[in-house]
């Protein structure tokens, strides 16, 4: 485990380093990401300039939920972004068989290879959006809101990372599945909204099946509705500890099929 | 020559672009499918919003539009965006990054057109494929509400004429993007930020006309609504007379704009190309 952060600490710094190679490339990178959340952040806005409440939830309810979506989200961006080059180039390409050779652990070698800059630009209007929201709906944060959130913060992240892992898996066996984990990544974007305007079988899916409704609309629950946190928490870390380890053992079954597709 | 020998030889040079396109449209079909179900998956989150939006708003419209009116709207806004939308900026960007735009230089052609019709292969797929079936869910959707057919040829001749000028432009404009290849490594955050921009500008996300009505006046002047606003509104029957005539010159407008664009452009990051090429 020490061995682990000191090498991650490596990889990090050589990050910086490229950083600040190609600064405009980062500014670009965080900007387009920030600016797609503030279309959305607009659409929400024009949309409350019109009808008092949505569905019951008031606008910055609305904002809050919105807001908390981004922190999981750019977090897992930001540390597991390299998941997607599995599934789109790497194993198509040949070059996965690097991390089969290294005396690291591949999937972690994986993640670490990759430090995303560009998910500032999620993660940094989650947090204003959050704060605001926040201020706006009086919500008070105690220790315990402040547990509640980094332990909501942590299951939303590892669901995002662990359907990353599931289908980046995939192209372990059919080289390519890129587009296979882009549907369902995109699925996220139903979490963003709160569950309840949905029709029956698509607040299933998004709560048992793909859930991300425990990324944000169920923990929100318990600082703007009061709601006990039990529910987000308990079933919410249970459904991120189940889907944690099926991709595991995804991964690791792809690593034992994989077949080099290097020429 | 003669002008018929120019003309064949002319479709027998880009022509086979437009069958390598089709085949690896066919080939990689798997990719093309996902990202249609993603678009679908879209249109429906955008579909519980609007109608939360609309039992919110207790009267039966919303800003002039009726809920069969977004509904119309969305699946073909999305639609338009998915036909429209081209891989020409990721396609020409990573050919400068690793220098293969080289193999397109050497030959006697042009190399905007190679790419244009490389990608008409893809588009006649996607026009046959999805593109038509939607249109026809709309309609079907249209008669259940209403009861009777209101599918108006006319209309959706002009919308065609007004599709393929929103793709033409929609090729120019990606081209200007992608020689932004010179310049910046990171095209794939280029690449999200000109999608947010076109979706938002384009009226994607909220039709213009929601948007106060001096913010709608410009943003209907600027050449992203001709991306996709303006046939979609063509074929609402949103605009007639006059204002859909004044829609497809501005259209005409900036596909000529964005064609000489491209071009100075080109032009003068051909002399960098130098610096870059492999």
């Amino acid at each position: 485990m020490r061995r682990f952060f000191r090498l991650y600490k490596t990889f990090v710094v050589q990050y910086f380093k490229q950083l600040m190679e190609y600064r405009i490339d980062f500014l670009t990178g965080a900007l387009s990401f920030l600016i797609n959340q503030l279309t959305n952040i607009l659409f929400i806005s024009i949309i409350f300039d019109n009808i008092p409440a949505l569905s019951g939830f008031s606008r910055y309810e609305i904002y809050f939920i919105y807001g908390f979506s981004l922190l999981p989200k750019g977090l897992d961006h930001l540390l597991t972004d390299n998941l997607w080059k599995i599934a789109y180039f790497i194993v198509r390409k040949g070059d996965f068989d690097k991390y089969l050779t290294r005396p690291i652990n591949p999937l972690l070698h994986v993640i670490m290879e990759l430090f995303q800059f560009d998910a500032l630009g999620e993660f940094v209007t989650g947090i204003v959006l959050l704060t605001y929201a926040s201020i706006k709906l009086d919500i008070y944060f105690g220790p315990v809101q402040i547990l509640v959130l980094l332990l909501a913060i942590i299951i939303g992240t590892l669901i995002f990372t662990s359907i990353k892992i599931l289908f980046a898996a995939l192209a372990l066996w059919i080289k390519r599945s890129g587009s296979i984990l882009q549907i369902f990544y995109m699925s996220s974007d139903f979490a963003r909204y709160p569950v309840t305007i949905y029709s029956k079988p698509v607040k299933f899916i998004i709560t048992y099946i793909i859930p991300f409704g425990f990324t944000a609309y169920y923990p929100s629950t318990y600082f703007i509705r009061g709601n006990s946190p039990l529910f987000a928490l308990g079933i919410g870390g249970l459904a991120a500890a189940i889907l944690f380890i099926v991709s595991i053992t995804v991964w690791n079954r792809g690593l034992s099929a994989y077949e080099s597709a290097g020429s | 020559m003669s002008k018929r020998l120019q003309k064949n030889k002319f479709l027998k040079t880009y022509g086979a672009f437009t069958r390598a396109g089709v085949m690896d449209a066919v080939a990689y079909k798997m990719n093309f499918i996902c990202f249609f179900i993603g678009e679908i998956f879209y249109c429906f989150v955008m579909y519980f919003i609007w109608k939360a939006v609309f039992e919110s708003s207790g009267s039966g419209t919303f800003m002039s539009f009726s809920m069969t009116d977004m509904v119309v709207y969305l699946f073909l806004s999305n639609i338009t965006m998915f036909f429209t939308d081209t891989d020409s900026t990721y396609a020409i960007g990573e050919e400068i990054k690793d220098g293969s735009i080289v193999m397109r230089l050497i030959k006697p052609i042009q190399v905007d057109l190679s790419y244009l019709f490389y990608e008409l292969g893809n588009k006649s797929l996607v026009m046959s494929t999805v593109f038509f079936p939607v249109i026809i869910g709309v309609e079907i959707y249209k008669y259940n509400v209403a009861g009777h057919i209101a599918f108006d040829i006319g209309k959706f001749l002009l919308f065609m004429l007004s599709i393929i000028l929103s793709y033409l432009l929609a090729f120019y404009l990606n081209l200007v993007f992608g020689y932004m290849a010179f310049f910046l490594m990171n095209l794939w955050g280029l690449n999200i930020l000109k999608g947010s921009i076109i979706k938002f500008f384009s009226g994607a996300i909220i039709p213009l006309a929601f948007f106060p009505e001096i913010v709608t006046k410009i943003f209907s002047l600027m050449p992203f609504a001709s991306l996709s606003y303006t046939p979609v509104m063509i074929y609402m029957g949103k605009y007639t007379g006059k204002d859909l005539l004044f829609a497809m010159g501005l259209q005409v407008f900036w596909l000529v704009a964005f064609f000489f664009i491209s071009k100075v452009v080109w032009k003068w990051a051909q002399k960098r190309i130098l610096v870059q090429g492999g």
